[in-house]
């Protein structure tokens, strides 16, 4: 799991047959710096994250395959809204 | 998922017989620069992607990594990845300008 700040929406009208309910937001994996780091991530959302928000994604499938069934591919999940961090990502207090 | 652009398609003389029949596209991962651009660039390192969805070259997709990749095939087993779960429609992707920038520890890979 890992934390990532919610930076978009994505629409799709063509997709996987698994995937025709879902709602999809483009995220952007945090460090503990504060930074984002590597590419932009799609992820599957239940739990109504919005713009801006932080959330923890879990990149384990079990949970889309008990939602979406056995032939889904879907992976990254947003498993929960993130309230605070602390300390607070990029205060240096981490190490 | 990873955004990518399908860059082409990947044609196999000979395969293993769980791969054969596979569409397999050539995709180039977008990074966060590029598809806030929305300039047509990717930016990563190409790779390849099974498909089941047709998309054509150029078009963006979002593609599943790892094991979850094989699932489309289950209860088959395959030899597979990374595989085209969507074929993006539209992508609004709106990062902060201040924090928009990868990491230190990023940007020396």
């Amino acid at each position: 799991m890992f934390l990532a700040r919610i930076d978009g929406t994505l629409t799709a009208t063509v997709k996987h047959a698994t995937l025709a309910s879902c709602r999809f937001l483009i995220g952007q994996r945090l460090e503990a710096d504060g930074c984002t780091s590597g590419e932009p991530l799609v992820l599957l959302d239940r739990l109504g994250a919005r713009h801006g928000s932080t959330v923890v994604v879990s990149t384990d499938g079990d949970i889309a395959r008990e939602w979406l069934g056995n032939t889904t591919p879907g992976r990254m999940i947003v498993v929960g809204l993130v309230d605070a961090v602390t300390p607070a990502l990029g205060s240096g207090a981490q190490r | 998922m990873r955004i990518g652009i399908v860059r082409g398609h990947v044609v196999l003389g000979a395969a293993v017989p769980s791969l054969s029949g596979t569409r397999l596209l050539l995709v180039e991962p977008i990074n966060a620069e590029n598809l806030a651009a929305d300039n047509g660039a990717g930016g990563g390192k190409c790779l390849i992607v099974a498909d089941h969805l047709a998309p054509h070259v150029g078009q963006r997709i979002a593609f599943v990594e790892g094991r979850e990749a094989a699932n489309p095939y289950w209860p088959e087993r395959v030899p597979v990845d990374a595989y085209c779960a969507l074929i993006v429609e539209r992508a609004d992707f709106r990062p902060p300008q201040s924090q928009s920038s990868p990491s230190p520890r990023e940007a020396q890979r």
